[in-house]
This record gives structure tokens, sequence and C-alpha cells, in this order.
């Protein structure tokens, strides 16, 4: 049967692209099917396959694709590295989807460091490592062309402590004297972009501050790579590394390098062998930050992980959601809450998840927590028989010392995908 | 949760907590430290443990830690590498236990008080507490924030009111109404014709109780009302008499000898449902002439029903008010009331939330007669907005209470005629009494909101310097007590609020004007305890809040409440101003 494969007007921050295709129309692999508009930020988009445009919609572009597909691709046109990023579509891969060629616009005019975030901080994701693991000279040689395009005088790239193998690969890799590795504490949330900075310059910044104020700029690592690949190889984002896993009928983690965008979530875990009977959600993403999504959509550039979680415990009547900016946010709480069956009588921030203009919020100094028993008390004040939580990792531990003891027993956003793959959740830090 | 540098300078001598978990070789700063703050509700919770070992937050700051520390763990000896020397460091955990014990201490505090002194007492504890003659001592070398100036106050008299104290010695029910040698007689037919003052009245009784006979069973008390009438002039200037060792009780029940208070009802024996001496209560010595009601069935939670209970009851009254008039019996006092400005004084107004919601929680103002109910208005036909009266209005009957749920915390009609605010405010010589705004506490929460919007701009035109705001009951009436308080906060006008909070009536609202309380409750378990009058606004009460409100206008600082009611606080407060103790009822309340 022929797959049907769909893409996305908007996957990434800025104007919807605009298709340049039209029903009937024969595409091929690699080919410009919208664009960005014109002076407005946004990013192309390309078929991942060789197929025909079934329908064009306000919304996406499906496209039916050929049974027989093959390994070549439209090449891009442009020549200077900045164009090739522009034309290729490529966009923050962490999850951000930022245009990379807007991040990359304003190169430094004095010192100026290109951070590689390799921290892959979600649990459960596994696919950046994978990646370094096999191309660890490919990342490095991404770094160079980024660290040239914005005339930065040192490249580091930032990772976990605990994956000493592909640091290892790495340091083998560096042949240069303005590019090291600088390591990172196993917690979440390391990857956050300030986080990161605050690591490895030692420069907290602001909720509203961008590295660049601190001199950086971050970038995630498969945007590294991906940046290689157009350069390099011509070639536009058409493809993604993920971790597909949780209720499977194979292996609970399996990581699925070159997925081709567009593919409908259902095929993805047709491809990983089938996804379980029975399982309580599909998170796209990581468990922290992760949105629920049906088999029927499709993965785009952001998506990271697909996991099929455990069910849903049945939760108490009565629940307080205690909400952190570094995990799932107010709305993907209310949503976890509704499917335990539960009534969600309080909510509370923690202190430090600053709410920004655009009414999404940051952490101020993520992954220290601020301490936590007042809004605990609070939530119990409320009424509440439990608490699901978003925070990270010393967050959490800080309300395991306090909400057991009020008799509160606590859920986390990240218990289903947690055990859906048998990984210890996310409570108090043991050493 | 963990700190500011503001909230650490505020508690350098209060235990260092984790709030979270620390790694070896974190040095200790706020943003390390859990607020001393939270510390009672994370003892009552039972999350923490104050040991004798437990350093200071002073002892602590800038140390490193040499081992992991888990989250809400108090900082010791063992796990620094060094503790500052701080000479107090061993007073640690005893000022906890006894912050614990306090409540709403006016920290700094000073006054004139009556012994001609000036009274500086600085920091709650261990303060330094000086007694220094007015004048000379002073010597402009202490910088005192009294409220005392020179050259201004004049007081300027607008009118008078004397309020003649008649001596009545005796009561009884007989044939023909008079009052004769001190003696008054109540034809005891009058019943039936006051009856019939209004169809929801089915029958009324009359009986004296004489102060020794109380140990009697009474039906829900309704109100207390004393026997005033006008001489001379309209309510609040002219002469006016008031019966002095007599009052007038209303209880009451429906046909179905449903009381008419039901929830919150005070029947049972007399001498233990009512705290005599209190303002709105019979006096130790009173006679009662009590008047009992039997309503129509069902009507006890309407509106028309009570009301029907008070109406007949004032013909009654209003046949003993015509007696009094005539009757040239002994003077034991003069009371003269005068409403006065003194310009140049703060001006202040008391703003008191009454029951507005209906049924028996209404009010009637300005009447005819002195407490009367003829020729008044209800506030809740008012729409409950603020209506301004002059002090002598109020000394002069101008409410009558209809109300009586929760006897305790109700303020009943002879309240009103002696409220000790009142009196307190209008003879101080260092505030200028605008008035006093009665303002109806409606049930809905939005009307709540709308009346109390107009009672900002009232207190915005009227351009006070201050004001003490009071309620009765607890709960739902906190709703609109604390949005006037905010309604006056906001407009930058210090304010005090009084009211019955304790245990049972905790404020479930609140906002960040109301930082200077003053605690009504008398009973022990800090309940609404079914004795009428008993946790209201006394003599006391008005002392502490007026300096309170001194303090708050001269910008001495009142210190936070702790979370947890305790007397202590009020004692130590009643103390510092030479007040005696505030000693609870014993109701079987404590737990």
């Amino acid at each position: 049967m022929k797959r049907k494969f769909s893409y996305l007007l908007k996957q990434h921050i800025g104007s919807p692209s605009k298709p340049i295709v039209q029903k009937g129309d024969k595409v091929l692999r690699g080919q410009l099917i919208a664009e960005a508009p014109k002076d407005q930020l946004g990013a192309n988009v390309f078929s991942s396959i060789s197929g025909e445009v079934e329908e064009v919609t306000e919304q996406q572009i499906r496209i039916i694709a050929d049974e027989i597909q093959s390994k070549e691709y439209v090449k891009l046109t442009s020549d200077a590295p900045l164009d090739l990023i522009r034309e290729s579509g490529l966009v923050g891969l962490g999850g951000a989807g930022f245009p990379t060629y807007a991040k990359l616009q304003k190169p430094f005019t004095g010192e100026g460091t290109v951070i590689v975030n390799a921290a892959e901080c979600e649990p459960i994701l596994d696919h950046n490592m994978r990646r370094i693991d096999t191309e660890a000279d490919k990342l490095i040689k991404g770094l160079k062309i980024v660290m040239e395009a914005v005339k930065a005088n040192k490249g580091i790239i930032a990772i976990k402590n605990i994956h000493t193998e592909e640091i290892e690969r790495l340091k083998t890799g560096i042949n240069e004297s303005n590019i090291a590795v600088a390591t990172l504490p196993n917690m979440y949330p390391m990857g956050e972009e300030r986080a990161i900075v605050r690591e490895v310059l030692g420069t907290l910044l602001e909720v509203d501050q961008l590295p660049m104020a601190a001199n950086a700029i971050v970038i995630n690592a498969e945007t590294v790579f991906k940046i290689r690949e157009a350069v390099e190889d011509k070639k536009p984002l058409i493809e993604k590394d993920m971790t597909v896993a949780g209720k499977l009928q194979g292996k609970l983690l399996q990581v699925m390098l070159d997925m081709p965008l567009g593919m409908l979530i259902g095929d993805v875990f047709k491809e990983a062998g089938g996804i379980g009977l029975e399982y309580g959600e599909i998170v796209m993403g990581g468990p922290f930050t992760g949105k629920r999504v049906s088999l029927e959509d499709p993965i785009i550039k952001t998506t990271g992980g697909l996991i099929a979680t455990e069910e849903f415990w049945k939760g108490p009547e009565k629940i307080g959601l205690l909400v952190c900016a570094c995990g799932g946010n107010k709305e993907r709480l209310e949503q976890i809450a509704a499917s335990m069956g539960s009534k969600v009588v309080g909510i509370e921030y923690c202190k430090q998840a600053k709410e920004l203009k655009n009414g999404t919020r940051k952490c101020e100094n993520p992954g220290k927590c601020p301490g936590q028993v007042q809004k605990v008390l609070k939530l119990k004040k409320d009424g509440a028989q439990a608490l699901l939580i978003s925070n990270c990792t010393d967050c959490s531990n800080t309300v395991m010392s306090c909400a057991p003891q009020l008799k509160l027993p606590v859920y986390h956003c990240t218990d289903g995908p947690l055990r859906a793959v048998n990984m210890k959740l996310v409570r108090r830090i043991k050493e | 949760m963990s700190i500011t540098q503001e909230t650490l300078k505020n508690h350098l001598k209060d235990p260092a907590i984790f709030c979270c978990r620390r790694e070896k070789g974190a040095v200790i700063g706020a943003a390390d430290l859990e607020d001393p703050g939270l510390f009672e509700d994370m003892i009552d919770a039972g999350l923490l443990t104050l040991s004798d070992d437990a350093l200071t937050i002073e002892q602590v700051l800038g140390s490193t830690l040499l081992t992991n520390v888990e989250a809400l763990t108090p900082i010791t000896r063992d796990v620094l590498d060094k503790v500052n020397q701080v000479e107090t460091a061993l007073k640690a955990t005893a000022l906890v236990k006894d912050e614990k014990d306090s409540e709403q201490i006016m920290a700094s505090n000073t006054y004139v008080g009556g012994t001609g002194m000036i009274h500086v007492n600085i920091d709650k504890l261990e303060g330094l507490s000086l007694d220094i003659p007015v004048g000379a001592a002073l010597g402009g070398s202490m910088q005192v924030p009294a409220p005392v100036q020179e050259n201004k106050g004049e007081k300027h008299v607008i009118r008078k009111l004397i309020k003649k104290h008649i001596k009545i010695v005796d009561a009884e029910i007989g044939k023909k109404t008079s009052i004769k040698d001190g003696k008054i007689t109540i034809d005891g037919s009058i019943v039936k014709k006051a009856a019939e003052e209004d169809p929801l009245c089915v029958s009324l009784k009359l009986d004296v109780i004489k102060p020794e006979e109380r140990h009697l069973y009474t039906e829900t008390i309704m109100d207390v009302c004393p026997i005033a009438t006008k001489i001379e002039g309209e309510l609040g200037e002219g002469i006016t008499k008031v019966a002095d060792g007599v009052v007038f009780m209303l209880t009451g029940v429906d046909e179905d000898g449903v009381q008419v208070h039901e929830f919150g009802s005070s029947e049972g024996f007399l001498d233990e449902k009512m705290y005599f001496g209190h303002p709105g209560c019979a006096d130790e010595n009173d006679i009662i002439i009590r008047c009992h009601a039997v309503i129509k069935r069902l009507s006890g939670m309407t509106r028309p029903g009570p009301f029907a209970a008070h109406k007949c009851q004032d013909y009654i009254i209003q046949a003993v008010r015509n007696e009094l008039k005539q009757y040239e019996g002994e003077v034991i006092k003069e009371e003269i009331c005068e409403d006065v400005r003194r310009k140049g004084n703060p001006r202040v107004v008391l703003v008191k939330e009454i029951m507005g919601q209906g049924a028996m929680h209404d009010n009637v103002l300005c009447p005819t007669e002195p407490c009367g109910i003829l020729g008044g208005q209800k506030n809740v036909d008012c729409g409950n907005v603020p209506i301004i009266l002059t002090p002598n209005q109020v000394r002069d009957g101008s409410i009558h209470a209809l109300t009586c749920i929760g006897p305790a915390t109700k303020e009943m009609t002879r309240h009103y005629i002696r409220e000790p605010l009142v009196e307190g405010l209008a003879m101080d010589e260092e505030l200028d009494l605008i008035g006093v705004v009665c303002i109806g506490s409606p049930q809905v929460n939005d009307e709540k909101l709308w009346v109390s919007e107009r009672l900002g701009s009232l207190l915005e035109g009227l351009d006070i310097d201050g004001c003490i705001i009071t309620t009765e009951g607890f709960g739902n009436n906190h709703i609109d007590f604390i949005q006037h308080i905010g309604q006056a906060g906001k407009r930058g006008i210090p304010v005090v609020g009084v009211s019955f909070c304790a245990y049972q009536g905790q404020l479930v609202v609140g906002n960040e004007y109301a930082t200077a309380m003053i605690e009504e409750n008398m009973d022990q378990g800090g309940f609404e305890n079914n004795v009428a009058g008993c946790s209201c606004v006394t003599k006391e009460v008005a002392v502490r809040a007026i300096q309170m409100l001194k303090n708050k206008m001269a910008g001495v600082e009142v210190l936070p409440a702790p979370k947890k009611w305790s007397n202590d606080v009020i004692n130590k407060n009643n103390k510092l101003l030479g007040l005696p103790e505030t000693k609870l009822l014993d109701n079987g309340t404590l737990h």
C-alpha cells in the first residue's frame, strides 16, 4: 500500500511556509514544496520522498509516496554557507524550531563562543549520542562551519559527563586548539540553553536574555550535523533522527536515524515493529516537555522522540498541580490530570518559573531548586489529595522531601514515558 | 522557599534550614535557605523538627558544605567548614519557640500614657524599655515618632448631646404602664396590641428577670435594647434620657418552637449565654425585661419574620419611652457627647461593617427614637451602601441591630449606643474623628465588591489620614472586610482592621494592606461560642486598635502576625498599653 506523507506548513517559529505545489504535481525527494514568505522569519519545506501531491490545505501538504524510493535527492542551489543553511529549511532541531539562518545571521564582533548543545537532556532520548558515536568528526566539521559563519573564536561541545565513550570520540576527533569538550552533570535540565551557558561560561542569564548577552550562541548537536549536510552535501532538511520508545511490540527503546520528515507517526511505530496493544498516550518529544499527539499526525522538523507511554494510573479525586518551567506546562498537566480522572483543585508554579511576555515560562536558574515547601503546603490546603508535578530533578527531590510526609502521593509528568521503558522515575535523588 | 537578601536580614537569628538538597562544596547564601516565615506551618505539618544543635542563619552565611545535605534539614556544625561567631548563638531555639506564641505585637510602641510619661518600647522580646517624663528629658536627642504635636488640633464643637441616665431600680409587669420612684411597670395586656403591629408576630410575652435570677432558661437572644428617648432635638443632639439599670432583651421562636436564630442560636441558661458587662449586653446588675416573641412558622429565616419581633417589641418599648419622657427621677449621670472637629490632627474615620444579608442580618438606621425602629431605614433596603453618621448620632442610638446568628461576634443594639471605638476615637485629643461610616455586608460577592468600591471613593473624598475598619461575624463577612481594607490601603490610607478571627474565624482572604489587625476573640478555644456579645469590640479592643492606628499613621512598624492565633500576643499588647489582661471564657471549646 502506498504511504501518505504530510508536511505541516508551520513546524517552526515564524510565519507559515507558502505552498508552491498543487494537487496532482509529481515531486521528487528533496524538492522544495513550500517556501518561507519573503522578508519574514520562516523556513522552506522539502518533500522527503518522491510521489504525487494529494492535497494542499492551509495547514499542510499531503503527498502519496511512490512505492520505490531512491536515495537521490534534489540538491540545494546556493553557494555561500549561510545561504545554503537558509535554503535548506533548517531550524533548531532540539525542539525550539527557530530558523537556524536567523540565529547565525549576525556575526560576533569581538570574542564569541559557539556552544554545541549535545546534552540530550531528556531521559529516554538517545539519538544524538548514537549519531556522535558513529560520526563525531562530522559534528566537529559542522561546528567549524558555524564558527566560521559567525566569526567565533571558540567552539565548545557540551555533553553530559556520563557519556564517556562519546566524549572520548569527540576528543579524539578534535585537532583544533580553539575547540573543546565541556562536560555537564547528569541532571535535568542541563540542556536548557541558559543552564548550558551557566555551566560552560559561568554566566547566569536573565529569563529574557539570549546567550548572545554572554557572547555565545548555543546550537543543538543534530542541527550542527544538518548544517554540515546542507553546506557540504547541499542536502535540504528532509530527514530526522529520533528515539522511538515505550510500549512497543519489539525493543522498548529504539534509535531511528534518518527518518523521512512528514511520515505519519503510526507508520514510524510500524517501522519500529509496532505499537503495544495497550498504552496511555503518544508523546512527541521527551518525557518532560513532550506533547500528546495522535498516530495520524506526521513527524516534523522538531520531532526528537515518539513515546508510547504506560497506561494512566487512576489518580485521586482531587489533585494539585505544581508547574515548572522546565517540564510540562499547566495545560499539559491538566491534560494528564484529566486522563488520570482527577479534578484539579489547585495550581501552583515553581517560584523560579517566571512568565515571559509571550505567556511561556522560563526558569530563573535551571536545575537549582529554590525550595517547594510553601507551594506543597498551599496545594494541600487547597484540598489536593496528591500532586502532579513537572519539576526538574532537583526540584522534584525537594517536593519528595515534604509531600510524602504530608500524605500526598506525587505523580510526575514523566511517569508514563519512564514506566513504559522501565526507567527510574523522577523522584528523590539517590546517591 | 529560598529567601531574598531582604528577608535574610530580618531573620539572622532564626534557624538555618536548607530549602533544598545542597551538594558538597556549596557556599551557603540566601538562595539556599528556607523562609523562617514557613517554619510554623512546617512544624505543624510534621515537616520540620528544630533541634538544639541547629545553627542560626547568621552563623552559617558564607560557610561551605562539607557533605551533601538533603532538603529541609537544619544546618548543623558537623556539615560545615566553619561557623560564624555570634554572641547570642545559643538563643536560637528559644527565640523560635517564643515567636510561636506571638501573633501581632506592636513592635516598637510609642505613646503618651495617662501618667504623663512617654513610653518607648523597642523590640517585642528583649528590647529596651524606657519611661521618660514628657518634656525636658526628651531634649530632642531621641527620635520618638509620637503623634503629639503642639498648636494643633484645637477643639471646635459642632453639636452637643446630653444623655441623662435615669436611675431605675425595679421593674414589673402590672396593670398600667408607668414609671414611679425608679420602678418601671408595664401593662401586661400591652402584648396583645403590640403583637397586632405585625401579622407575622403570633404572640408576645413579657417577664422581668432580676440580676440574681439569671439562671433560667431562655430562647435564643435576638437583641439587647436600651430604653432611651428623645427629650429635645433630633438624634445626635439635644437631650436624651436613658433608663439606667434596665434593658429589654428580645428572644424568639417560631410556631414550631424552632429558634429564630437556628444554627448559631443562643438558647440556654441566661447566665451562661450572655457576656454580662460587654457593650452589647446587659450589665452585671441590670434588670432584664424579657420580651419573648413567637413568629409564624418557617418565618425565622426570612427578612420579615425576625423584623416583626423587633417591631412589636419596639411598640412596647415606645410605651415605656413615653413614660420616661415624663419621669423626673434621679439622674445618675449626665453624659456629655460632642461632635467636634480638631483641625490639624490626623483625620480619621471609623468604618463599621454591619450585617446586610437580609433575614435577621440587617440593621435599622436612624430611627426617630434612640435604638428604635419607627422612622428608620433598613440598610439592606439602602443597598448596603456606606452611610456616614456623626459620632453623636451613633452614640444616640442611630443603629438598631437586627442581627444575631453567631451571637458571640455580633453587635446588638445596645452595643452601638455605647460603642467603645466611637467613644475612644471621639474623645481622643490627638485625632480628628470625621465620622462613622456604616456599610452593610451583602450576601453576594459581586455586591460585596460593589459596596466596597463605593466605600473606597467615600474614603478618598473624605481625605482621611487613617481609618479603623471593624466587622461582625466571621467567614463570609471577612470577604468584604478585606476588600474594604484594600480600598483604603490602595489609596495609601493607613488602616487597622478589627475582627473576631482566632481559631474558627481565621481569615481565609487577605491582601497586602491587611497588616495591622486587632483580635476580638475572648473564647478559650477561639470559637464562636454562642455566648451573646462575648467576642466583640470591648474597651480594650478599642484602645489597642486606636494605638495601632496611631502607630501606623506615625510610621511605627507593626510586626507581622505569626500564623497561629494566640491570646498571649493580645495580652502582650494589653500590657504595653497598661490594659487589664484579656481573660478567655472557658466554654468547652478548647480542643
